[in-house]
């Protein structure tokens, strides 16, 4: 009986351990996958896996990781299972023109757009250092690279992103 | 020493940076302090970019099906029908993950969700503000004065030096968002006169260590530490030193 009342308090602990994560863990798969819908898919197989791996999760402190591991792994697997056709980016925006037209805030749909324009190899770092608060080490960790490459491309990206926002970049240090 | 390139450099890659040879040098060089300044500004709408608009979780349904409400929508067509998903995946997996996932959430929502929005909330508003933890010199008496007058409070001086202070708008109510120099680092309060909580709440978030504790009479305080190394009692510590320095006028 007492059992089961720890594995029920545990149960629930993971359950709302999911539920504060998940805001972010879809924003995460949103700019990962440049789709929402796509994104959705990957959180929902996301919390699936986690729900039955959770006895592998030790210690709380390391959820963030631990969930971020699982998005990038199952986005990976999405690519190749569906074999989803890439898409140029200009069209889209072209096509969504209207309601990115509409938005109150120009500014940050601006800067979306700017975001979403990076390459994979900045944005994902930039992501996982400015919403999921990593820090380089961390993603330094969970991209498999090393630290000094986690710098460049957080430089790089912010360059880039600065440029294409129109920033004024006068100030802006040399590569 | 460093130079202006290489300080630029290394904040474009982490403009949260404490590095000491960076803070010393923004000190000594006025175009880079501009700079500096100018970036806070980028990093913070960056940061309210970057934080897309998604609905929280029902209790029924771990992923929302409808738009998100300021998502920029990429897809020509951003929501699937039902009927398109189960194409690509087993209706049984769907089903599963809803009530897996949705298992034991009724018996601990009301509890645990309420708690960890306002710490998210707390911990949302300090992300799109960046530029608060930059400066470690005090502002002016008027600008602190400013920022409190909504809250009925004044700081006495065993808080510290209060290096940002704005009457930042927060959940519909403008409250003072102050940062004041501990010794262990930049330390951020967000007194919140119109929130209640019922006991202490720790979290950790984002990398934001902090804790909400309720104030009788005056609502709640949040404070928060990016330094990792402090553990729960520190944190605690350092809130009741701030929550102690706090004079209530009203």
């Amino acid at each position: 009986m007492r059992a089961q009342v720890g594995e029920n308090q545990k149960r629930a602990r993971f359950q709302a351990l999911c539920q504060s994560l998940r805001p972010d863990l879809l924003r995460f798969a949103i700019w990962l996958s440049r789709d929402r819908s796509i994104a959705e898919d990957v959180v929902q197989e996301t919390l699936l896996r986690a729900w039955k791996a959770q006895d592998s999760l030790e210690d709380e402190k390391a959820a963030k990781p631990w969930f971020l591991t699982i998005v990038r792994r199952e986005y990976a697997r999405t690519f190749e299972r569906k074999r989803l056709p890439t898409v140029d980016l200009d069209d889209l925006i072209a096509s969504e023109e209207p309601a990115l037209g509409a938005a109150d805030e120009q500014n940050l749909t601006e800067l979306r757009l700017a975001i979403f324009k990076l390459p994979d190899e900045y944005r994902e770092p930039l992501v996982l250092q400015v919403l999921m608060g990593c820090s380089t080490a961390e993603i330094a960790a969970q991209l498999n690279l090393s630290t000094p490459a986690v710098l460049t491309r957080l430089f790089r990206a912010r360059r880039q992103l600065r440029v294409l926002c129109g920033e004024d970049t006068t100030l802006d240090p040399e590569e | 020493m460093i130079d202006c390139n290489q300080a630029r450099r290394a904040l474009l890659a982490e403009p949260e940076s404490a590095d000491p040879e960076i803070r010393a040098h923004r000190e000594k060089c006025p175009e880079c302090a501009e700079y500096f300044e100018r970036l806070g500004r980028f990093e913070t709408r960056l940061a309210s970019a970057i934080r897309l608009g998604v609905h929280a979780a029902s209790t029924s349904e771990p992923v929302p099906a409808g738009p998100v409400d300021n998502v920029v929508p990429l897809q020509s067509a951003p929501v699937r029908s039902a009927a398109a998903r189960t194409v690509h995946r087993p209706r049984w997996l769907a089903l599963a993950a809803s009530v897996l996932v949705a298992a034991g959430v009724a018996a601990v929502l009301w509890l645990a969700v309420p708690r960890a929005s306002l710490a998210g909330d707390v911990v949302a508003h300090m992300a799109g503000e960046p530029q608060a933890w930059l400066s470690d010199s005090a502002v002016p008496a008027a600008r602190l004065s400013a920022a409190i007058a909504d809250a009925h409070m004044r700081l006495l001086p065993d808080a510290g030096v209060v290096s940002y202070a704005a009457s930042c708008e927060f959940r519909g109510h403008h409250v003072p968002h102050l940062v004041v120099q501990d010794t262990s680092g930049p330390v951020t309060v967000m007194v919140l006169v119109h929130e209640s909580a019922r006991s202490a709440v720790n979290f950790d978030e984002q990398g934001y260590r902090g804790v909400i504790l309720p104030v009788p009479g005056h609502g709640a305080i949040a404070v928060l530490t990016r330094n990792k190394s402090l553990g729960t009692a520190a944190v605690d510590r350092i809130a009741a030193r701030v929550v102690g320095a706090i004079d209530w006028t009203a």
